[in-house]
């Protein structure tokens, strides 16, 4: 495949957070959606610099020659990214700006130093003296060797002295502000609420730390480190050893960013980067406050809900009532859940009920990421302890969530669960939980498949796939899965599911390919997929000679696309669409027209190559027909979204859908719906009614 | 260590219309397992299936024994299958069975391994003999064949490579007419010339001609086409390798009982395969060590003998080990009528071979078998023993193709060491021992072959003599005159009425000069009695 039909990974990722960023600008969204939305671009952007540019710079510095499908080095990415970003910083903090007007106007304003009222400077001349001075702790730094070990990601203020008396040198201090200090100072208003950010404070009484000196500047900074350690895992030869070690190095890789207030001072600027040793391309300065993820918290202040939006309650799904059993209501047909239009509550349902159920046998399942105080984790303990067999894998290379999966890990294994800590060299992704029940006919096996985490918090949030069955030959090869992945086993052919990183992308050609045949045979055929992202070469190749054969390829894509749609001879028969809304898209569906014999499946893994071939993923056919119906109606509602949805251009740019006809179809508020409405159609057909005989309707009886 | 519970008596387990069992199979290259569960009626159902590499063959075929490490891989291995066995509550030693192939059979160390997978994991192998495995392979075949009117017609010719043997199984109509065991494996193949220092199409001219002996003596038992109507020959190929073959073709979906697989594929594959290393097809087609070295020996070897055959396909069928101890099992003491029948077949066709008096053993095995159920109460042997006395009665005869005297002791080493379809070796001793004894002498303390056997057998093998002797007895007429006859313990003797006939000197003179085995035995003398036809 030539570079130019292959969008750069990183670039399509900075669009896809644009995006993230359109939905703060859009004034038709609540305000405090709004600032979350800017919230989350910017912690976005901090894992993004973590991991993909502390790679990038790594690959920089050991081999600046080879290059990506798209045909660019690592050091023409990193100035592509930079330049980027750069621009980005920029859009941030206009939108900061137009977001802190709309707050103003609501009542919530964030005040400066020089428009605080009298009565409040007093209140934070005291708070300094009291409380900040105490917890902080100005450290000079003379030079490279004695500059503090600043926390990755974490915000701080230079200082720099006038020179002493008779020396030419300026002085620097750093004042790390700490993760125990409280960002957000709320100050008294006459009406309304007030708040003043910590490093603008610590900035009015800074004189106070350095008696004797004078103070000739002082600005906030924040640095990012390098989080991108692989766990090297035949060296260590405890995992969870192993594990603690990268936590460790993660917070001293480094420096792979500098964000500086941008009122810094050419001295102080030229300071740190000499000593943090990176590039005027790795500086961004900001004209506002630093971290604006942590401007996330703001979004929860209580009494303002009209301008968040409109709460929606998970629906319960009509299958599962709240007397009735789950685990019988499975045995009688299989059931599809859409979350978090549909609640999740059955998924916990169902494993608190097998951990107290008799005859429940083995519960076997996959944790990823989990919620703090999981309900799950707590059944899967009840189950162990009452003497069930219970295995788990436990996912410890989650990133960024190691540290809590360590956790999780020690508590289970102490009440007997057995407690497996991923494949050796691959990240278990895959999202499974079997559940063995011995009936009068025999084991019966209750599976629930997902596309999402099994954490209940983030069932909220994500829009997932949830399926539960206990199809015969599903069971067989979800018991065959857990043998394989816990080592019971070699892995076994599969009757019905898909595994990466053996048969999954095969599997996908295999069917890309027949739609491709039927094409030619003159038959109808079309692909239908939605993935978070699509980045690996051999499916993009695949899904163009698709194009190229007349076969109809529609994808919802979330966030990053390699693929270059609509491109004469290459890709005219490709459309992308991609959501960002306020729920985060996160099922991935497959539909292949199979000439007219629909095969639809969904799947944990997005189409990158790590997705395909280094971590344990599943694809799974949806065979029960209602399932299937209601699988495809979601995909569809997905692909043909245009008020969230946006369109990718060949160029790599996303453009708004314009409605045709005025047809507004909102995918998200349309699936809501429908979970709504099914509810509303069961307590209709449930509702005793009376039918009165009005005397104005002529009385007749 | 755990300890399997020992068998549970039969009349006491709970009705439970389902039961979990599990069979493993410590093959050449791994170890494999099947959890099922067994219904009511006979039939079962494959819950899970597992398979771990462990390399007992590359070790027996090459030093003749199984390294201490290995021996450790498989007890890991099966440490960790009786793991996943409690789950299911399966831990009673009559729901789990374990046999050993040639790998273990064959290992100069066998009982070091039996003895320490035992101690270590409670878990009791049992090494099979080569004719017990091909009755289990029948049984796993068997099934599927029935399915498949056509193939029954068929001259099939069931053929499974294995690491260390390649079995073969001549079926037409559903009779087994010859089977036997060959030592040609694919890992022994490979490892054999891994000991040579040959290029690769040296070593492929070995492997060919290796095969080809084999192949050779197999097409000498095939029947030739008998007559117009004749249905033509079929080769039916068991085995991971040639699945694993059939599953690379061109559809991806789940393999059928038979699929049909053309020789064509079949041989590019082969071809491919032992055209790369090893390393090779670890690395691109995610295939174990073990499985990398059998691959291509053993699909040529499927090649060879279809191209010998004339044939422009392979049946792969989807039968294993597992699936024939499963039926074993389903079916527990109660053999099966058709594999029954076709160890009769088999021993009848040993029987013309030496020339018996067809008719006259037959009529003797029946007697036999009606006197064995009449007389229930008294031996209260387990049926499968009615299967040995049949086959000692229909041989009693045979040792008279080498010399009238003494013809008992040459009927002894002739069934002793003949090849009886299904019969595994401990069972050909007891067929073999019975019909000694139906002449002459009682068992006695300084016979051999009758003290190597366990108490309970020599008891068995007593009361079979026993009434095999009354069988002969009642058959020495040779008229085949006695057809039906009742039995009843009566006071001071077990009396058998034989209705319908005028009289039975010659029977009763038969019985006094047959000895007191009877007696011995019993405790009590037997009587023939006739019940005349009433008067008119």
């Amino acid at each position: 495949m030539s570079p130019e039909h292959f969008i750069n990974r990183e670039l399509s990722w900075i669009e896809f957070n644009n995006r993230v960023l359109d939905e703060a600008v859009n004034e038709a969204n609540p305000t405090l959606e709004r600032l979350k939305f800017l919230a989350i671009t910017a912690s976005n952007l901090d894992e993004f610099f973590m991991v993909r540019v502390g790679g990038l710079q790594m690959q920089s510095r050991e081999r600046g020659i080879s290059t990506d499908p798209s045909g660019l080095t690592a050091d023409q990415q990193l100035a592509a990214i930079s330049e980027r970003v750069h621009r980005m910083v920029a859009d941030q903090y206009s939108c900061l700006a137009a977001i802190d007007k709309a707050c103003e106007e609501a009542g919530i304003r964030r005040v400066s130093s020089n428009d605080l009222r009298e009565k409040q400077a007093r209140f934070l001349s005291q708070l300094f003296d009291r409380e900040i001075s105490a917890i902080l702790s100005p450290q000079a730094v003379v030079g490279a060797d004695d500059f503090p070990l600043l926390a990755n990601q974490s915000l701080n203020l230079c200082v720099q002295l006038e020179p002493r008396a008779g020396e030419e040198d300026s002085l620097f201090a750093v004042i790390p502000l700490g993760q125990s200090t409280q960002r957000f100072i709320s100050v008294q208003a006459e009406q309304g609420y007030e708040y003043i950010l910590l490093e603008e404070v610590v900035e009015m009484f800074i004189d106070r730390f350095f008696t004797g000196e004078k103070v000739a500047a002082c600005v906030p900074f924040r640095i990012t480190r390098n989080a991108d350690m692989a766990v090297r895992e035949d060296m260590a030869s405890d995992l969870l050893a192993g594990m603690e070690e990268v936590l460790d190095e993660r917070k001293t890789g480094g420096c792979v960013r500098l964000e500086i207030g941008d009122n810094v001072s050419q001295a102080t600027l030229q300071f740190l980067m000499n000593t943090l040793g990176i590039t005027e391309q790795d500086v961004y300065r900001a004209p506002g406050p630093l971290e604006l993820s942590a401007f996330f918290r703001q979004t929860d202040l209580k009494g303002f809900d009209h301008l968040r939006f409109e709460s929606q309650r998970p629906q319960l799904s009509p299958e599962f009532e709240h007397a009735t059993s789950v685990l019988e209501s499975i045995g009688q047909r299989d059931v599809l859940l859409y979350h978090p239009f549909e609640s999740f509550e059955p998924v916990v349902r169902m494993i608190e009920e097998a951990a107290d159920d008799p005859d429940v046998l083995a519960i076997k399942q996959t944790l990823y990421r989990t919620s703090r105080n999981s309900p799950i984790v707590a059944a899967l303990i009840r189950a162990a302890e009452s003497g069930k067999y219970v295995t788990v894998l436990v996912e410890l290379k989650a990133r960024f969530d190691e540290a809590r999966n360590i956790n999780w890990a020690r508590e289970m294994e102490q009440a007997g669960v057995q407690v497996v800590f991923g494949v050796k060299g691959l990240k278990t992704h895959a999202k499974i939980c079997v559940i063995v029940r011995r009936e009068p006919q025999g084991i019966r096996r209750y599976i629930h498949f997902g596309t999402g985490n099994y954490n209940e918090m983030t069932a909220r949030l994500y829009t997932d796939v949830s399926y539960f069955t206990t199809d015969e030959t599903l069971g067989g090869d979800a018991s065959a899965f857990f043998n394989a992945i816990t080592g019971y086993s070699q892995p076994q052919r599969f009757d019905k599911l898909e595994m990466a990183p053996i048969g999954l992308r095969e599997k996908l050609l295999e069917l890309i390919a027949g739609e491709i045949q039927r094409k030619k045979d003159g038959s109808d055929a079309h692909i239908h997929a939605k993935v978070n992202s699509l980045a690996d070469p051999t499916l993009i190749q695949a899904l163009y000679e698709a194009s190229q054969a007349g076969v109809e390829v529609k994808l919802n894509i979330r966030g990053i696309c390699c693929l270059r749609p609509g491109v004469k001879g290459l890709s005219e028969n490709i459309e992308v669409v991609s959501i960002v809304d306020r729920y985060l898209e996160h099922s991935r569906i497959v539909h292949f027209h199979h000439g007219g014999d629909d095969i639809v499946f969904f799947s944990s893994a997005d189409w990158m190559p790590r997705n395909l071939d280094r971590r344990v993923e599943l694809l799974i056919p949806v065979e029960s027909s209602h399932c299937r119906r209601r699988l495809l109606k979601i995909l569809r509602s997905c692909l043909h979204d245009n008020v969230k949805g946006r369109k990718l251009r060949s160029n790599g740019s996303y453009d708004p859908i314009k409605p045709s006809k005025g047809k507004r179809h909102h995918s998200q508020q349309f699936l809501y719906a429908e979970a709504c409405e099914a509810v509303q159609r069961q307590e209709d057909s449930q509702r005793t009614v009376f039918v009165p005989y009005w005397a104005s309707d002529g009385g007749a009886i | 260590m755990d300890v399997i519970q020992p068998r549970t008596d039969i009349s006491h387990r709970p009705a439970t219309p389902v039961h979990p069992v599990a069979v493993i199979d410590v093959g050449t290259s791994s170890i494999r397992m099947a959890v099922a569960e067994i219904h009511a009626d006979g039939q079962y159902r494959t819950l899970e299936t597992l398979s771990q590499s462990v390399s007992l063959g590359r070790d027996t075929f090459t030093r003749g024994r199984i390294a201490r490490s290995t021996i450790e891989d498989a007890v890991r291995v099966l440490r960790s299958y009786r793991k996943l066995l409690q789950e299911y509550g399966i831990d009673h030693s009559d729901q789990i069975r374990v046999v050993a192939t040639s790998a273990v059979r064959e290992a100069d160390n066998r009982l070091a391994f039996l003895d320490r997978v035992y101690s270590a994991t409670g878990l009791d192998i049992q090494a099979l003999d080569e004719a017990e495995v091909n009755r289990i392979t029948y049984l796993s075949v068997q099934p599927l064949l029935k399915t498949k009117p056509e193939l029954a017609a068929a001259r099939s010719v069931i053929m499974e490579i294995g690491g260390g043997s390649t079995e073969i199984l001549v079926v037409h109509r559903g009779d087994v007419l010859y089977s036997h065991t060959f030592r040609l494996g694919s890992l022994r193949l490979r490892k054999m010339l891994d000991s040579h220092n040959e290029t690769r199409s040296q070593e492929r001219q070995i492997m060919r001609t290796q095969i080809a002996l084999t192949v050779e003596e197999i097409i000498r038992h095939v029947p030739a086409a008998d007559g117009p109507d004749d249905q033509g020959v079929e080769l039916i190929a068991l085995g991971g390798d040639v699945r694993y073959a059939a599953s690379q073709g061109t559809n991806q979906s789940p393999l059928h009982d038979f699929e049909r697989v053309p020789l064509a594929h079949l041989q590019k594959l082969a071809d491919k395969t032992l055209d790369r290393s090893v390393d090779e097809l670890v690395r691109r087609d995610h295939l174990s060590i073990p499985e990398a070295e059998s691959l291509g020996p053993s699909l040529l070897g499927y090649v060879l003998l279809a191209q010998r055959l004339k044939l422009n396909h392979v049946l792969v069928c989807d039968a294993n080990l597992r699936d024939g101890l499963l039926q074993d099992m389903a079916a527990r003491d109660a053999w099966m009528d058709d594999f029954h029948e076709q160890v009769v077949r088999s021993a009848v066709s040993f029987g013309r071979k030496l020339q018996f008096d067809e008719n006259h053993s037959l009529h003797v095995a029946n007697l036999s078998r009606h006197l064995f159920e009449q007389l229930q109460k008294e031996h209260e042997l387990p049926p499968r023993f009615g299967l040995i006395l049949y086959l000692a009665a229909l041989l009693h005869e045979i040792g008279f193709f080498i010399g009238t005297r003494g013809y008992h002791k040459h009927t002894y080493y002739l069934i002793i060491n003949s090849e009886l379809f299904g019969m595994s070796k401990q069972d050909l001793q007891l067929v073999a021992t019975v019909a000694r004894y139906h002449r002459r002498s009682s068992p006695k303390p300084t016979h051999e072959m009758y003290m190597r056997q366990s108490r309970e057998h020599r008891i068995a093998i007593s009361q079979m003599a026993a009434i095999l002797r009354v069988a002969i007895a009642l058959g020495r007429s040779r008229s085949r005159r006695v057809r039906e006859l009742q039995c009843s313990n009566e006071r001071n003797q077990i009396v058998i009425t034989v209705p319908d006939v005028e009289e039975l000197a010659l029977e009763q003179l038969a019985l006094k000069q047959s000895g007191s085995l009877f007696e011995e035995i019993f405790g009590k003398p037997p009587m023939i009695r006739t019940k005349p036809l009433p008067q008119a």
